[in-house]
């Protein structure tokens, strides 16, 4: 089976490294080639490379040709692959270190209004920033119930081995990661056609997000309890129920709480984001002043969700360092 | 009617390990019964089959005229309630009183609406009480568990079984990880729980003088079956020597 994954490895690299080539030939001549002849020129390297006894899966498996890196075909492989990608890469970002510099200028409007915000607009603004704020404090709080629930389910300790236990952990566990890898940005433009454009949309967004990154980090925490006290329970003769009552929840409900105020403090910060694609809230304004030009607006906005975060940021801290202790 | 009568118990866990090989056993009630043996000779395996919280492979398991082994989740759980259990890392909920982790041996005869609330159900506080005050702990009940020492957690853990007024209470290296002296303290509430209340207790421990202080019988196994059943003073030099292999000599520890 090893040797299966190697020879994979193989035509990937010399894929990767031939694909490589033909991009960098294609931005200099106007030349193209197909996919076809590709995969075949790095199937019959990868063929050489078996009856050399030395590429660059066998290495990842171990089996090293035994010579010095600079004198093994592999380690000349990884060079030359790391070479083209640094090159390919220069390439396809476009750097320009010129514009980089020539453009400075460009920032000034930016610069001016971030060190003289328009405190003319402060109340708009903090209601803004109020709607934020509450916006991802209901996101956590309505994701807080969905997740304990889940979380119990997601738990390998608490699951009966048996068919119905394993497939509902693999089912939660499964849809959790397919939620949490949306980044929150898609779910608010999901729910800004669904539910319309305002905090509402962000609020779903952030709690999807929420619910499921929550469920992961709960059932994480269940399964890392100390089993002692569940076998302890389960001897006196007690209930399923019970013993979650009893040997568990005790064990897992200030770490929960400090998961759910850490959690709050990573919506508000996503709510800002989540604000941009219509999500309601600060970013919204953000959004809307920026695209107006008008700097010395965003320049408070900055302001205000600095401050925020900053503040946000040391408290939950506080908090949770005291619920550790608990 | 024997108290308990195992015969041909067999576990083997998943990964293929043979833990017990046909233990045949019978226990009366009111013995203080000591088992000896290796690491890994099978004791924690033999204590934990005897209420099921590891399923054995083979063979049957009577408690008091009821078979364990086969025993529905409904009868386990009568079955379990008379057995008490004390484990070497006490297991008890660390961020949690005293007297809650005590509340928690009652569980088994409490419906789950029951067991909501228990701190306003003054018997049962009051049992807890009584229960904390049997060793010597009426004073550390509003304790956190986390703050109390070795000695005095394993204290609890014996109240927490007192509350299941058990017929049976096997104990899992009950002073392993505890001093010398507080080691004996704990075996001597065990003692008193087996003379004066009846309670027939299975204990597992590394120290033979324990064993001969406390023990009215000793088995010892040995690579998952029983090579020595008798009395603490029958074990000499050279019955040592057979249970725990052949460079094997005494020390004594308390
Ligand atoms: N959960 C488990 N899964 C697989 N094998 C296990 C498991 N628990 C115990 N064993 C094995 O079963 C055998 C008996 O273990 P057991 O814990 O009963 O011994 P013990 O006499 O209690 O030892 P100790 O004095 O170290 O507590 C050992 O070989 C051990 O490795
Ligand atoms: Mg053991």
């Amino acid at each position: 089976m090893k040797r299966i994954y190697a020879v994979l490895i193989d035509i990937l690299a010399f894929g990767y490294i031939l694909g490589s080539i033909v991009f960098l030939l294609q931005q200099i001549f106007d030349f193209s080639l197909q996919l076809l002849p590709l995969i075949l020129l790095s199937l019959i390297l990868t063929l050489i490379c078996l009856f050399l006894e030395d590429s660059l899966g066998l290495l990842i498996f171990g089996f090293s040709a035994g010579k010095k890196y600079w004198h093994s075909f592999s380690g000349w492989l990884i060079t030359v692959m790391l070479i083209l990608t640094f090159i390919c890469g220069w390439i396809i970002v476009e750097i320009n270190p010129l514009y980089f510099f020539e453009g400075i200028n460009n920032t000034r409007g930016i610069l001016q209004g971030l060190f003289s915000p328009n405190f003319q607009n402060l109340l708009p603004m903090l209601s803004a920033l109020a709607e934020t704020i509450y916006l991802a404090l209901l996101a956590t709080i309505f994701a807080l119930p969905f997740a304990f629930a889940f979380s119990f389910l997601a738990a390998r300790n608490l699951m009966p081995n048996t068919f119905w236990g394993n497939s509902i952990y693999i089912f939660i566990r499964t849809l959790a990661t397919f939620f949490r890898s949306v980044e929150a940005i898609i779910w608010a433009i999901i729910f800004c056609v669904w539910v319309g454009i305002g905090p509402f949309a962000g609020m779903l967004a952030l709690m999807i997000h929420s619910i499921a990154s929550l469920t992961k980090l709960f059932s994480e925490q269940i399964e890392n309890i100390d089993q002692g006290p569940v076998e302890a329970i389960t001897g006196t003769g007690a209930s399923t129920l019970q013993i979650w009552l009893y040997a568990v929840i005790p064990q897992i409900v200030s770490p929960f709480l400090a998961f759910t105020i850490y959690r709050w403090d990573i919506n508000v910060r996503m709510a800002t984001i989540v604000g941009f694609v219509g999500g309601g809230g600060i970013g919204l304004a953000l959004q809307q002043e920026q695209q107006m030009l008008r700097w010395h607006n965003v320049g408070l906005i900055i302001w205000l969700i600095a401050i925020t975060i900053w503040i946000m940021d040391m408290v939950s801290g506080k908090v949770r360092a005291r619920l550790m202790e608990l | 009617m024997e108290f308990i009568k195992i015969s041909n118990l067999h576990k083997t866990y998943p990964g293929g390990i043979k833990a017990l090989k046909g233990i045949d056993l019978e226990v009366k009630q009111g013995e203080f019964l000591i088992l000896l043996g290796l690491s890994g000779s099978g004791k924690s395996t033999l204590l934990r089959c005897l209420n099921r919280l590891i399923p054995s492979t083979q063979g049957s398991i009577i408690f008091q005229g009821k078979e364990v082994t086969t025993a529905s989740q409904v009868n386990l759980r009568g079955i379990r309630r008379q057995i008490g259990m004390i484990y070497q890392q006490f297991n008890l909920v660390k961020n949690l009183s005293a007297l809650t982790n005590v509340i928690s041996g009652y569980l088994g005869y409490l419906s789950l609406s029951k067991s909501l609330y228990p701190l306003l159900d003054k018997e049962l506080v009051n049992k807890a009480q009584k229960n904390l005050k049997r060793v010597g702990l009426e004073q550390m009940a509003e304790k956190k568990v986390r703050n109390l020492s070795g000695g005095q957690q394993q204290r609890v853990a014996i109240a927490r079984t007192l509350m299941q007024d058990p017929q049976l209470i096997l104990a899992d290296e009950p002073v392993a990880s505890l001093d010398p002296a507080t080691a004996d303290s704990v075996m001597r509430y065990l003692g008193e729980l087996n003379r004066n209340d009846g309670i027939t207790i299975i204990c597992s421990l590394h120290f033979l003088s324990l064993a001969r202080k406390y023990g009215s019988r000793v088995i010892a196994l040995k690579d998952g079956n029983i090579v020595f059943s008798g009395s603490p003073s029958e074990i000499d030099p050279n019955r040592f020597r057979e249970i725990y292999g052949e460079d094997a000599e005494e020390v004594d520890i308390v």
